[in-house]
């Protein structure tokens, strides 16, 4: 729900009149505040109108949901009418609104209850509902029509509403209590509104359609679906989107201000309204992250009697007041008032709305800046559908709310552009603006308080903190990007030699000694002469029928003598994952990091590592890293770097002693350790003198640890 | 009967050769090769024995270490076996429904009709065949002669037709067939005194209605701007056998250069069969640099492409007699270029009248 228009109309007002805020705030008609400021309320335009009314409403249904711990099932469909008119209806299966609340909920601009709340909801961000009511009525004179049941009430209440503008209230009219069905079934809670507003449907990049899809990507639990029909009521758009997992975002906590991230007029109103008798208290109460010692040194910077009574505070020394929490050291806030969507669920938001190639996401640690927590996340695929000519889609969200206006002006746009993404991979021409290339970007900023550079609520303002977290996150994905490209690059010209080998060249060898009716030549020197080189090919593919993994690793060698490697693989080990056949044994070389023994690969054999992985769903894993330990290069794989997997092992030795909030941090470490082990550019000759005889082929030396070798004997030993 | 005079039996096996190089060495256990000279203008060169341009000693070798290469000898023995079959059933095809035979070749498949354009031609240099050996005919048609010459083509049926080229034509003149080997063409008699090759449709039109070929005593052919290899050929025949002049009348661009030059000297991608097909004594009659200013022609400003290709023509060994580099220079400094039928700024048969009077006066000196 909307609870933050306090907020808006505070700063809405203070723009439109800066005497007096409060007495003007009281005084001022709701209608004419609306008529003077619908450009900042996102109906300035018949276009945008629309697309804000259903912005409010599916805004409106996830918070319900997600309070009530509900998969949100969520349609929205809109019917053009005649006279750039359309009606609209949005219905959702959330826990619905009890009876004597609703007009509260959709009548009423301000709704102070839970003002001091602070935490991150995406109903932050808009005027609420109540504004497409009212503008509904201002441009059509009509009402709203309103269904909402609940779950343990018997039948469904029906109501139409409309607002009385000067006593900021709502009016309802034709209430009734009746059963609710949808498509011959009774429907158990949910709500469902239908209203008429002028407005125009459009299509392209800033449409209710882009909208839904941009929402559906941060809200993979909630299944989405739009149907637009013309006047003739054919249907002329439409959009379903499903969820991909049944994890519900986890309750957000209700925190307290923190005082670095307050503003005059907000101190001022939490002044007056405190009971608390003396200042000490009213700061420790009200505030995060104030210790009594604290307390007592801010108070005494602001030159302020402890013991005086907050509702008498003077204007000049509440700015004084203000002034001091500034020059004094303060906890930070906490940070559990965040709901990141994770890396993993990102993954599947963008592969539910975006066919392709290639996806890596970041979810950062939560960091805070002015004593607002806020979290970084960034997801970006690559390749497959999307269109490799132009500059990359940006797809920006704050709170899980889409920002589809002032992408230009906009914090994430040009944290995202201060990258240099020609050395990850992406065209960017002159370093400058958006990079180009069948990439999409996706930012989400979380945070208990969004700094947006206007009223309208589609740009985030300047924020050096903010930049920063945006452009490691970036770098991040970035690094992730390139390894891909590499590895795709790698695999490509492989499977060209592959070809060349196993096909062309014996097709060439058949067809010559047809015509000239000669026996066929031994083509395995000539192979050896062409490839030259050991080669691993990859692959993980998901199997329906098992619901688990299936990994394969082969090795090649084309070289003219026998080789022998350590191979390990990268693969998504947590809690709930577990490799389930590895008939190779091999050993756990470290979080996350599995490590199989290839004796001998005489020259021209090949060797399998197949296991399979339970745990995972599909599409949660499609690209395998591999490594190996040994002697020259092989085209598939990279080298290891012992010394930093060394240092690993030490922080996860380190970590299993402290026994806590170990993974993350593992896996972190992993994930730059492997980052490093730079991979073989292009087809290489493996040097010389490490090769090892076929006939007596020399081991690897093992480490000491390694002794507790186990499966060796299936190695490929011929 | 070639030109070259080969048997079926010869271009077989000049054909097997090539699968022969690949084959030895993969017995000797090294990745089969295909080796050709080097088609480029650093690589043609003088032969003063005929008289045109001809393939230097630079050769390259493909060798199918990779895929790309090795895609050329699969399909290099593809197309082998397909020219085989086709001198088997007595059929001939194009090289666009070679393109296209090929879809069913899997890895041996053409990308590109140009890539089929260009194999047929390394098949060509390799063996010393001819593409009319191999069974391959070009997609363009050749040009069409007006005047009177006395020539026979075997037809369909394989009877021998007279035509006169004055007498038993249209407006539209001979249409040369892609074929003008003995076998197909005999040139028979002829009452004229020179021929004149000429670029644009538009000209040759203008001389036919304007009664040239009678009027000058000449025999008409219309190149279609870049002559084809029957044309050529046709032309270096008439030269050849019956002795006459030939003159070259092109517009006065770069590109005009390059055609007579092909016409004279052989061009760079059929340098290998250069003597075939070249007529050294052909003379470029107009519209020269020059004639731009002496009859005052309305010309266009050289394109950055045309100053490119003039550059290029500089260092090009065809070009590189003191005359051509004068011409070509001259060109570049007036930056101007004039198209022949710029000619009727002075009426209709200014060019008949005036234009080709003065030119033959001077070069044929009459």
């Amino acid at each position: 729900m909307s609870f933050g228009l306090w907020e808006d109309l505070e700063g809405v007002v203070a723009m439109v009149d800066a005497e007096n805020i409060a007495s003007k705030q009281k005084q001022i008609s709701i209608s004419e505040f609306f008529e003077k400021n619908k450009h900042f309320l996102g109906f300035d335009t018949l276009q945008r109108a629309v697309i804000t009314a259903v912005k409010e409403a599916v805004d409106n249904s996830l918070d319900a949901c997600e309070e009530a711990r509900i998969l949100p099932t969520i349609k929205v469909e809109i019917k053009k009418l005649k006279a750039d008119k359309l009606e609209l209806i949005c219905q959702d299966n959330g826990p619905g609104i009890p009876r004597n609340s609703v007009e509260n909920v959709f009548g009423k601009f301000l709704l102070g209850s839970r003002f001091h709340a602070i935490r991150q909801t995406r109903g932050q961000q808009g005027i609420g509902i109540t504004g497409v009511v009212m503008y509904s009525q201002l441009t059509t004179g009509s009402k709203t029509h309103v269904i909402s049941k609940i779950k343990s009430d018997s039948s469904a209440v029906h109501v139409d509403l409309g607002l009385d503008t000067r006593k900021n209230k709502a009016t309802k009219s034709n209430e009734i209590r009746d059963v609710w069905f949808e498509d011959g079934e009774e429907v158990v809670s949910g709500l469902k509104i239908k209203t008429v507003m002028k407005a125009k449907y459009q299509r392209g990049r800033q449409s209710v359609h882009q909208y839904l899809r941009m929402t559906s990507i941060v809200n993979p639990h909630a299944t989405i679906q739009l149907i637009v029909r013309d006047v003739d009521g054919e249907i002329i758009d439409q959009g379903h989107w499903i969820r991909t997992t049944e994890k519900l975002p986890r309750v957000v906590e209700e925190i307290k201000p923190h005082p670095h991230g307050i503003h005059l007029g907000q101190l001022q109103r939490m002044l007056k309204e405190a009971d608390e008798r003396k200042l000490t208290s009213f700061l420790r109460h009200n505030f995060s992250g104030v210790s009594m010692r604290a307390a007592k040194e801010i108070l005494g910077k602001a030159e302020l009697d402890e013991g005086r009574t907050p509702v008498r505070i003077k204007a000049d020394e509440a700015q004084a007041l203000l002034d001091s929490f500034q020059e004094v050291k303060l906890l930070a806030p906490p940070i559990d008032c965040l709901s990141p969507i994770e890396e993993i669920l990102i993954k599947k938001g963008l592969s539910k709305a975006i066919d392709s190639r290639f996806a890596s996401t970041v979810t950062r640690k939560p960091a805070v800046s002015q004593g607002n927590p806020f979290q970084i996340e960034v997801g970006l695929v690559f390749g497959g559908d999307l269109a490799a000519d132009g500059p990359i889609e940006v797809l920006r969200f704050a709170n899980r709310v889409p920002l589809m206006y002032q992408q230009g002006g906009c914090l994430m746009t040009k944290a995202l552009e201060s990258v240099n993404w020609k050395q990850y991979g992406l065209e960017h021409p002159g370093g400058k603006g958006l990079p180009k290339g069948p990439a999409a970007v996706l930012i989400h900023l979380a945070s208990t308080n969004v700094q947006f550079t206007s009223e309208a609520k589609e740009a985030v303002s300047d924020n050096v903190e903010v930049h920063e977290e945006i452009r490691k996150a970036m770098l991040e994905v970035g690094r992730g990007l390139k390894n891909h490209l590499k590895k795709s690059k790698q695999r490509k010209k492989a499977q060209e030699k592959f070809d060349l080998i196993n096909i062309i060249l014996p097709e060439i060898s058949r067809k010559t000694s047809d015509m000239l009716g000669r026996e066929e030549p031994d083509l395995s020197p000539v192979i050896t002469r062409i490839m030259n080189a050991v080669f691993l090919e990859d692959e993980v593919t998901w199997d329906n029928d098992t619901k688990q993994n299936i990994c394969s690793v082969t090795i090649y060698n084309y070289t003219a003598r026998a080789r022998a490697y350590t191979i390990l693989a990268k693969w998504p080990e947590a809690k709930g994952v577990r490799m389930v056949e590895n008939p190779r044994g091999g050993r756990k070389e470290t979080n996350g990091l599995w490590a199989w023994r290839l004796d001998t690969l005489n020259p021209g054999e090949s060797a399998e590592i197949r296991f399979t992985v339970e745990g995972l769903t599909k599409g949660d894993w499609n690209e395998m890293d591999i490594f190996f330990r040994g002697n020259g290069d092989i085209i598939g794989a990279n080298k290891i770097d012992e010394k930093l997997l060394d240092e690993m092992r030490k922080v996860e030795a380190l970590a299993v002693a402290e026994a806590e909030h170990a993974k993350p941090d593992e896996i972190g470490s992993l994930e730059r350790v492997l980052d490093r082990a730079e991979p073989v550019e292009g087809l290489q000759e493996a040097p010389n003198e490490d090769l090892t005889e076929p006939t007596a082929p020399v081991l690897e030396v093992i480490p000491a640890e390694d002794e507790d070798w186990f499966g060796m004997k299936d190695g490929d030993t011929e | 009967m070639s030109a070259n005079g080969y048997t079926k039996e010869q271009v077989i096996e000049a054909l097997h050769d090539i699968a022969g190089e690949m084959h030895n060495k993969m017995l000797k256990g090294e990745p089969p090769t295909m080796t050709l000279p080097v088609r480029t203008k650093q690589n043609i060169s003088f032969d003063s024995k005929l008289g045109v341009y001809k393939y230097g000693k630079k050769r390259s070798t493909r060798d199918a270490t990779s895929l790309g290469s090795a895609r050329q000898l699969l399909r290099a023995l593809h197309v082998t076996e397909f020219i085989e079959e086709m001198i088997e059933a007595g059929k001939s095809s194009t090289l666009r429904e070679m393109y296209y035979i090929s879809e069913g070749w899997g890895h041996g498949k053409f990308g590109s009709q140009n890539e089929s354009n260009n194999l047929a031609e390394d098949l060509e240099i390799i063996t010393k065949c001819m593409r009319e050996d191999f069974k391959l005919r070009p997609e363009e048609d050749g040009a069409r002669i007006i005047g009177n010459i006395t020539l026979q083509e075997r037809n369909r049926r394989g009877e021998w037709m007279r035509i006169n080229c004055r007498d038993d034509v249209g407006d539209s003149g001979y249409g040369v067939p892609y074929n003008v080997e003995l076998e197909k063409i005999r040139l028979v008699d002829h009452d004229v005194d020179f021929i004149m090759a000429i670029e644009t449709g538009g000209m040759f039109d203008r001389l036919v209605e304007n009664g040239f070929d009678e009027s000058a005593r000449c025999a008409l052919v219309h190149l279609k701007g870049q002559p084809a290899r029957s044309t050529r050929r046709i032309i270096k025949r008439m030269n050849e056998e019956w002795n006459l002049p030939v003159l070259v009348f092109l517009d006065g661009d770069p590109w005009s250069y390059r055609i007579y030059a092909s016409i004279a000297y052989g061009a760079i991608k059929t340098a290998h069969i250069s003597e075939y097909l070249a007529t050294p004594s052909a003379v470029y009659l107009g519209i020269r640099a020059g004639d731009i200013e002496s009859y005052d022609l309305p010309a266009d400003d050289l394109s950055s492409k045309d100053i490119q290709a003039l550059n290029a023509e500089l260092s090009d060994p065809r070009f590189a007699d003191a005359e051509w580099q004068e011409e070509i220079k001259l060109m570049l400094e007036l930056g101007k270029k004039a198209e022949q039928q710029s000619l009727a700024k002075y009426g209709l048969d200014f060019v008949t009248e005036t234009y080709l009077p003065e030119k033959l006066a001077e070069i044929l000196g009459r």
